[in-house]
């Protein structure tokens, strides 16, 4: 079963076939829609699930739509990066349980069965751009996860959600043509859209058109995963969205950018055909200013979910800090820190989702002493706060410790040094956090009487919790399950 | 010889889990009352089984998770590390106590005594570590822990206090941290087990680099000057966990932070040749005569204890800097020493503060007629203080001095002339008040309760024991020595 | 220089596009503007993949009678289809948008909204 050659294909049509049923099947309550979202999730998690059992065994494996090979036909891929699907299907999974209830409060009827619908979709284009070996693909997939995203924004209807997602289509929009035209250089050059075939064929091209190419492809990407100074469309959209769409935008959607920036590592190293240490000198800079940037604006939010969205990028400038300073252990920190980041960030988007769903508040001092009625959840989201901090023995230590000790490896103290004390920004106002959650006294004393979120929404919460703990103590799995990938993605370097 | 062995862990387990049943044992005070003491008597039993092993060179290991090879949490209790868990297990056993008669009518009791557990589970844990890592997060833990007690009246000036606290410590937090990846990048190893682990190879710019990151990060909870000025602030607390800050846990943990950087990361031999070391010196003894002085001029009982700690701390890290093996016995017999010489004068401050509710000093006129006891106790601490023999502060001074003398630095033998007479000037006028000036009001012998009045006994006891003979059971001296012997190699 | 640009009209004529777009999307302040901006763009990418596939004195490249070498490359056409497609969507999208907020703020002006935040 697990070698059976088109369940790759199976994998990217399910969710996609599932969403496009989804207004099919429902019913006025939205209760089926919910039904049919969770069967298709878990279909596409169990085939995740055997995939990845298969690039265990048997290490990066493809797949070639129709029998036409590479460079005509399509080519699916799946690679040690391409294991991000796991997390994909998880949290969609979770998104999907958690949503059945605060769905039904936060949105209108009518919308319910779209709201499933733009999920699944969300989960095809996330799936399908991981997957794909074909450079024009991963455009469409990443269009088909965008369009999605920026409807799921704008769901709850509100006239801020509106423009916050108005704002992410225009810049989102800018971005995806800034890549297709990275895409189109690179097939005027080589004449092949398939990654590993242009791989192959860049070498000996002229230089400046591949710089352009690769500069377009880039920028895009950093628009895409929100680096500073390109990150302007994310506080709003991620904040304003509903909260299990906010942990799929913060936890999957950004991640986007990274995946393409490897992507386009990959492609680079393994041509030969183009330097790129001023870009990597760059993307640390910008990754350092990230961190730094992001953790400063987080301190004076009081919006709790305003301040995880500029968390989200200080994290995403610890990602990219790692792929430019371009060393091994830096690389496999950053590397799984993009599943890590993804599990982190929606333990908190969703205990905040919760929080807010039971309280009705949604700043810090609405929500003070909120760790006396809802004492499960707050807990989990202080765990995420630890883990996000980077504190042993969870999951958001090991990578930023990777990440720093690739510092001291590329010779660059400096950033280890920004690192460090970007980590200490960040802990300062997740502080404040769990003080307002367990320090301060409720405000009105005549508040309504508040108790833990229902099972659908408290047990997904719980479990991320339970996991940022568990990718902490078991760090190494991932670590060895990324280290050779890095090691083949550095290897043309003479480096690893 | 090194021997696995499970209660390496079970030592800082044992606090966690007493900090767990606090918090659920929600608010019933028999339950609450009930784990304190007997987790605190379980843990002193867990250490003190340990100890005959220890005296016999017995090294206790146990590795806890490791993330990647060569990163992980681990324990070792050697003989600084038993020597430190076994001063804080005992003086754990006497706070509890004392805590449980000071917090009686307090507020959020169960959340004072949760995170008061927490803080000497995460203290043995610094004791134990076996690796900066580990370390480092219990580094951390403990300063996250005790934020809950030092803003525990919840009144803006404690919250502020709180603030400053974090700042200072998170930042150190961050500086430990750093030169822990720096270290690990630099030897490939982060284990405290060796006497010195970095080598000259590493180039004298990036290893004096390094010496102050991780002396800058422990420095902060060591309050070195001028990385000092959260403690007095911290001193809003209740006296507890002012005692608990600065005789046990958060100084200490940052004292002996110095200690393992000096010995156990660098070693001796390659601070010697480095020459930093001389600074770190000099900064101490500046420490120690500025904070004394300052200290004369505070009329609050509490800030002229917080200052006279800053001065105290400093011998530890000038017996540790000056990298002699009799300074160095000095610096870590003065963990034992100035713990509970400073804890017997802050729990005198409580109970002063709790029976009479006089927290300056010129109201104390006359206190030790009301007190006798109270205070007899604390002129046994003070006189311990100012380094009379048959006292306990008499052993640091004697051997520092010796030390000093022994590398060739007699001024840091002056220094700990002044520090005497200093110490003199601001202790003696406590007892002179309190004995030998009339009292304002007319005077009724009233003691504090026993669970206050005893702790602060056996811990007065305790320092004259210290001062007359070295071999105080459950206080080996013998420990010292053998670190000592580790480190210097002899 | 005059000849290279004038051998390479067709991909400077898309570049020139591309900017007078990325200008409008910039400086407009009306969001409709804004998006018309955003379309100028994605008509000068397509161009310009278009252009890539062409051959001096190609034929379509169609099979059946009166089919001659040399062809276009078609696949460039093709991809661009899929890439109107997404384009249209996009459109839509945004369109829908615009109207939700005019009909809740009573202005698509990105000034007049930021006020009235």
């Amino acid at each position: 079963m697990t070698s059976w050659p088109p369940l790759l294909v199976l994998f990217v049509l399910t969710p996609l076939v599932g969403a496009v049923l989804t207004p099919a099947v429902s019913d006025a309550s939205g209760r089926r829609s919910w039904e049919w979202a969770l069967g298709t999730m878990l279909l596409t998690s169990a085939m995740a699930g055997a995939l990845i059992m298969r690039v265990l065994d048997e290490g990066p494996f493809s797949y070639v739509v129709g029998g036409w090979v590479a460079p005509y036909g399509i080519e699916l891929r799946f690679d040690e990066f391409s294991a991000f699907v796991a997390v994909v299907c998880l949290l969609g999974l979770l998104a999907v349980i958690f949503s059945r209830h605060y769905a039904r409060d936060a949105l209108a009827p009518g919308r319910i069965p779209y709201y499933y619908t733009l999920l699944l979709l969300n989960m095809t284009g996330m799936i399908g751009f991981i997957v794909t070996g074909d450079l024009f693909n991963l455009y469409v997939f990443m269009e088909i996860l965008s369009l999605s995203a920026y409807a799921l924004v704008a769901i709850s209807g509100e006239k801020t959600a509106e423009m916050a997602a108005f704002k992410y289509l225009v810049m989102g929009a800018v971005s995806s043509l800034s890549i297709l035209f990275g895409v189109g250089l690179l097939y005027a050059l080589t004449g092949s859209l398939n990654m590993a075939d242009v791989t192959g064929r860049l070498a000996g091209s002229a230089e400046a058109p591949l710089v352009l190419a690769f500069a377009a492809l880039t920028l895009g990407f950093m628009v895409k995963s929100a680096l500073f100074p390109l990150h302007i469309w994310l506080p709003d959209a991620h904040a304003i969205a509903p909260s299990p769409v906010s942990a799929v935008l913060s936890g999957l959607v950004v991640k986007v950018g990274i995946l393409g920036m490897l992507r386009v590592y990959q492609i680079a190293y393994g041509s030969g055909a183009i330097d790129l240490s001023g870009l990597n000198l760059m993307l640390t800079w910008l990754g350092a200013i990230s961190i730094v940037m992001g953790a400063f604006f987080a301190v004076f939010q009081d919006d709790i979910k305003m301040m995880l969205a500029y968390s989200t990028i200080s994290n995403i400038g610890y990602i990219v800090m790692g792929l430019g300073l371009a060393s091994p252990y830096s690389l496999i920190g950053a590397s799984v820190h993009v599943f890590n980041h993804a599990l982190i960030k929606a333990t908190l988007f969703l205990g905040a989702g919760a929080l807010i769903h039971q309280t009705g508040r949604r700043t810090l001092t609405g929500l003070a002493g909120v760790g006396r009625s809802m004492p499960l959840t707050t807990a989990a989201v202080s765990i995420g706060a630890i883990s996000i901090v980077g504190i042993p023995p969870t999951a958001g230590f090991l990578c930023k410790w990777y990440i720093a000790l690739g510092a001291m490896q590329a010779g660059e103290p400096l950033f280890a040094v920004a690192l460090v004390f970007g980590a200490l920004l960040i802990f300062v106002y997740y502080i404040r956090m769990v003080n307002a959650f367990y320090f301060r006294k409720p405000q009105e004393a005549g508040a309504p009487a508040v108790h833990e979120a229902p099972a659908t929404m408290l047990v997904p919460v719980l479990i991320l919790a339970a996991l940022c703990l568990v990718m902490g103590v078991l760090g190494r799995l991932p670590l060895s399950f990324i280290e050779p990938a890095v090691t083949r993605l550095l290897a043309p370097l003479g480096g690893g | 010889m090194e021997v696995v062995d499970a209660r390496v862990a079970l030592a800082p387990a044992i606090s966690l889990l007493c900090g767990a049943l606090v918090f659920a044992a929600a608010d019933n005070t028999f339950w609450r009352r009930f784990w304190s003491v007997s987790a605190a008597l379980a843990k002193l039993g867990i250490v003190m089984s340990m100890l005959p092993g220890s005296l016999r060179g017995v090294v206790y290991t146990f590795d806890l998770v490791e993330f990647t090879p060569g990163v992980g949490l681990a324990f070792r209790a050697d003989a600084l590390g038993m020597f430190f868990s076994v001063v804080s297990s005992t003086l754990w056993l006497f706070t509890t106590v004392y805590a449980i008669g000071y917090m009686e009518r307090e507020p959020n009791r169960r959340r004072f005594f949760g995170f008061f557990a927490l803080c000497v589970s995460t203290t043995v844990g610094v004791a134990f570590a076996e690796n900066l890592l580990t370390m480092f997060l219990f580094y951390e833990t403990l300063t996250i822990c005790t934020y809950p007690l030092v803003i525990h009246d919840e009144t803006p000036e404690a919250m502020r206090a709180g603030r400053t606290y974090l700042v200072y410590t998170l930042t150190g937090g961050a500086f430990v941290l750093l030169g822990s990846i720096w270290t690990y990048q630099l030897a490939g190893t982060m284990t405290l087990s060796q006497p010195g682990i970095l080598s000259m190879e590493a180039g004298r710019t990036t290893l004096t680099a390094l010496f102050v990151c991780l002396i800058a990060g422990f420095g902060v909870k060591a309050a070195i000057m001028p990385l000092h000025g959260w403690l007095p602030t911290a001193m809003v607390a209740p006296t507890p966990v002012s005692a608990l800050l600065h005789a046990v846990a958060v100084v200490k943990v940052g004292a002996f932070g110095v200690l393992r950087t000096i010995y156990n990361v660098f070693g001796v031999e390659l601070l010697r040749e480095l020459g930093v070391c001389d600074w770190l010196a000099a900064l101490a003894a500046v420490t120690i005569v500025t904070a004394s002085i300052i200290a004369i001029f505070q009329d609050n009982f509490k800030r002229r204890l917080a200052f006279s700690t800053i001065s105290q701390l400093s011998y530890i890290v000038l017996g540790a800097a000056l990298l002699s093996p009799l300074a160095a016995t000095a610096a870590i017999v003065h963990i034992a020493n100035q713990a509970f010489a400073k804890i017997t004068m802050f729990f005198v401050a409580g109970s002063i503060q709790r029976t009479t509710g006089k927290t300056t000093i010129h109201e104390l006129a006359g206190i030790g007629y009301r007190m006798p006891y109270t205070m007899g106790a604390f002129t046994v601490a003070a006189l311990s203080f100012i380094g009379i023999p048959l006292f306990a502060g008499f052993v640091t001074k004697w051997y520092l001095s010796l030390g000093a003398l022994e590398s060739d630095r007699w001024i840091y033998a002056l220094v700990m002339l002044g520090s005497a007479l200093l110490n003199a000037a601001y202790w003696l006028p406590i007892v002179y008040t309190a004995f030998f000036k009339a009292p304002h009001e007319e005077v009724v012998v009233q003691e504090a309760h026993w669970t206050m009045l005893g702790p602060t006994l056996a811990c007065a006891a305790y320092v004259l024991l210290l001062g007359m003979t070295v071999s105080v059971p459950g206080m080996p001296f013998a420990l010292a020595q053998a670190a000592v012997t580790f480190v210097f190699g002899m | 220089m005059i000849d290279l640009l004038w051998d390479n009209l067709d991909y400077a004529a898309s570049m020139v596009l591309f900017c007078i777009g990325l200008y409008a999307v910039i400086t407009r302040n009306n969001l409709i503007k804004k998006f018309m901006g955003l379309n100028i763009m994605e008509t000068a990418i397509f161009a310009f993949i278009v252009a890539l596939g062409v051959v001096d004195g190609g034929n379509a490249p169609i099979m059946g009678e009166g089919a001659a070498k040399p062809f276009i490359n078609p696949l460039p056409q093709a991809l661009i289809l899929t890439g109107i497609v997404v384009a249209v969507s996009t459109t839509a999208l945004a369109l829908s948008l615009v109207i939700r907020i005019w009909r809740q703020c009573g202005t698509i002006e990105a000034d007049e909204l930021r006020e009235a935040e």
